[in-house]
């Protein structure tokens, strides 16, 4: 009889949920005028905008310009001081932790290994929302396979993650969000420490899953060029407001960069793909 | 036959050898073919509950290890360490000179008293271990030390106004399982088990919360929650060792290394393990600290230390960053 009510009740939420989606489009996430700040100072200032599945976002800016504050209000980690986050229709904070973790999962900056666990033993750890205390499923295993493949770290799942170097770290680091299988994945600087194949490996993973699987990818990246080949939309941040977001063509030139980095650039168009390159100007005396 | 279940063959042998050799040694020689009544009394009534209550007590203090070093990341959290131990040995001898004479009141107020003392503790080391919420390495070990001398100076305090409970006191200091009786011995046997099941169940949360709190919170964890059951859990246990076997060193702090090194960091794996060779390794030492210098005895706390501080300091020599100190 329980079952039977938590199911109707459960259905019951997702109609308004699915009505309240639809109002808006394809938006799956949705920022209103955020802000956060420790007493005199915000860190952000009044920050909007709306993401649609399937979008692979980058968010950009100088150091210490609240990138990681913003993605830990996105996760609804982080409480805003003013505004809120819908995610699916709902504020992100109402969600319960179990509930959230299955649409929304999370590469953190600066990841903690105090003790040796075995890469394996970490991937998993991304299904713990699913999987059962008490007995191991198929298809968890599967799903922790399928990470590790996509992000070439198999052949790494017996070692013990402290003697891994910083790009293998990465590698399984995301693997474990990836096994988390969210529609939404939040990503704080994934590329960091990879070197140039990595990074690409990474990103064209990214890219796939957008694609195939309509899951939005939200990451903090650094490199112009790699938000110019593979992100939909770029959010630009400097001291906390936002200065620009939108198509990654709109948000990225010489004059933004220029504004929110100090920054002198040339771009040139590729012929073939209409990605913008990027060149640094007047940097050597 | 896996690495793992060799292990769990191997654990259990040597607890079985541990546990025979507890009870078949000490002062008297026991016939076990023919035994008389007083070897029968010797039996049941000292030697049993003494190999018990070691066991448990051995197991309740290395899975408290455990719990502090998974739950702090710390590699070097253990209740003696953290001062833990100090706070319920605190409690403990606050309930004794406040007189809770009668065999059961003693039963469970020193037991009662320990548990609040232990958290008061766990409280202190936590609020001046932490910083914005954050809790560093350093910090916490640096406030566990600070907090465990500061409590013990109020035990010295204690002993010196209290003559007549002087001896009880002392005891708590030096630690020991000679005056193990059943009634000592059930609230071990009751409690501990209690602890290592509460403690497998969530043991799959705190291996996410190895990752860090924000990783934690986002993988579906409730980690406030989770974090206060294992703390309390953890204090709970030692005030439970201190009221049975008063303070024990390094159990807490050797044994769960030892298993990390061998089957590795996963909870689910490490918290039985630890439980069972702490048990072990305190029986053993126990034993010892009876046969050494028969027919007197040396403290099991002296005997510990004697065998886990060289461990201690090895670790610390060998480590490579490993571990992340």
């Amino acid at each position: 009889m329980w079952s039977a009510i938590f199911s109707l009740l459960a259905k019951k939420r997702e109609g308004r949920i699915r009505s309240l989606v639809e109002m808006e489009g394809n938006t799956i996430l949705q920022a209103r005028n955020i802000s956060f700040g420790y007493e005199k100072s915000l860190v952000l200032k009044n920050i909007a905008f709306s993401i649609r599945g399937g979008d692979f976002v980058a968010i950009i800016g100088p150091n210490g310009s609240g990138k990681t504050t913003l993605l830990k209000i996105i996760l609804g980690t982080l409480s805003p001081m003013e505004g809120d986050v819908l995610l699916d229709g709902k504020p992100v904070l109402s969600y319960a932790a179990k509930e959230r973790a299955k649409k929304i999962s999370y590469v953190s900056q600066e990841p903690i290994f105090t003790f040796p666990l075995t890469v394996l033993e970490l991937v998993s750890l991304g299904r713990y929302v699913h999987s059962n205390r008490f007995k191991q499923r198929p298809e968890d295993g599967q799903a922790v396979e399928d990470a590790l493949r996509q992000t070439d770290s198999f052949n790494l799942r017996e070692r013990k993650l402290t003697t891994l170097s910083g790009g293998e770290r990465q590698k399984v680091l995301i693997a474990r969000t990836l096994a988390q299988t969210t529609r939404f994945l939040l990503m704080d600087e994934p590329t960091v420490h990879l070197d140039i194949y990595f990074q690409l490996q990474i990103l064209k993973t990214l890219k796939e899953i957008c694609r195939e699987k309509k899951s939005t990818v939200v990451a903090v990246l650094h490199d112009l060029n790699l938000i110019s080949l593979f992100a939909d939309k770029a959010l630009l941040l400097k001291s906390g407001e936002c200065l620009a977001f939108g198509k990654v063509k709109e948000v990225l030139n010489e004059y933004s960069i220029k504004e929110a980095f100090g920054v002198d650039v040339a771009t040139k168009k590729d012929s073939e793909t209409e990605a913008l390159y990027f060149f640094l100007r007047n940097v050597l005396p | 036959m896996t690495r793992l279940t060799q292990g769990w063959l191997i654990v259990l042998f040597f607890l079985l050898v541990s546990f025979t050799l507890a009870l078949s040694t000490g002062p008297v020689k026991l016939s076990f073919l023919s035994m008389s009544p007083t070897d029968r009394v010797i039996l049941f009534n000292l030697r049993l509950p003494r190999a018990l209550s070691s066991f448990f007590v051995g197991g309740g203090l290395a899975l408290a290890g455990a719990i502090f070093q998974g739950l702090f990341r710390n590699p070097l959290a253990d209740s003696y360490l953290l001062g833990i131990s100090s706070g319920a040995s605190l409690g403990a001898a606050v309930a004794l000179v406040l007189g809770f004479t009668s065999p059961i009141a003693v039963f469970t107020g020193v037991s009662f008293f320990s548990f609040l003392g232990s958290l008061g503790a766990l409280a202190l080391v936590f609020y001046f271990g932490s910083q914005n919420g954050a809790i560093s390495t350093f910090r916490l070990l640096l406030s566990g030390l600070g907090v465990g001398l500061f409590i013990s100076s109020f035990v010295a305090i204690l002993m010196i106004m209290a003559e007549e409970e002087l001896k009880a006191l002392i005891f708590f200091f030096l630690g020991g399982f000679s005056s193990s009786s059943w009634e000592t011995t059930l609230l071990a046997l009751v409690f501990v088990p209690v602890g290592v099941l509460i403690a497998l169940y969530y043991s799959r949360e705190l291996n996410v919360l190895l990752l860090g709190e924000e990783t934690a919170k986002s993988s579906g964890v409730n980690t406030k929650s989770i974090q206060a059951i294992y703390a309390v859990l953890a204090a709970f246990l030692t005030s439970v060792s201190v009221s049975v076997a008063g303070l024990i060193g390094f159990v807490g702090l050797i044994v769960p290394h030892m298993i990390r090194m061998i089957f590795g960091a996963d909870h689910r794996v490490l918290f039985p393990l630890t439980f069972l060779v702490g048990g072990t390794f305190l029986i053993l030492c126990d034993t010892i600290a009876k046969v050494i210098i028969a027919p007197s005895e040396l403290p099991v706390g002296v005997v510990t230390s004697i065998c886990g501080v060289p461990f201690f300091l090895y670790l610390l020599k060998k480590e490579k960053g490993e571990y992340g100190l």
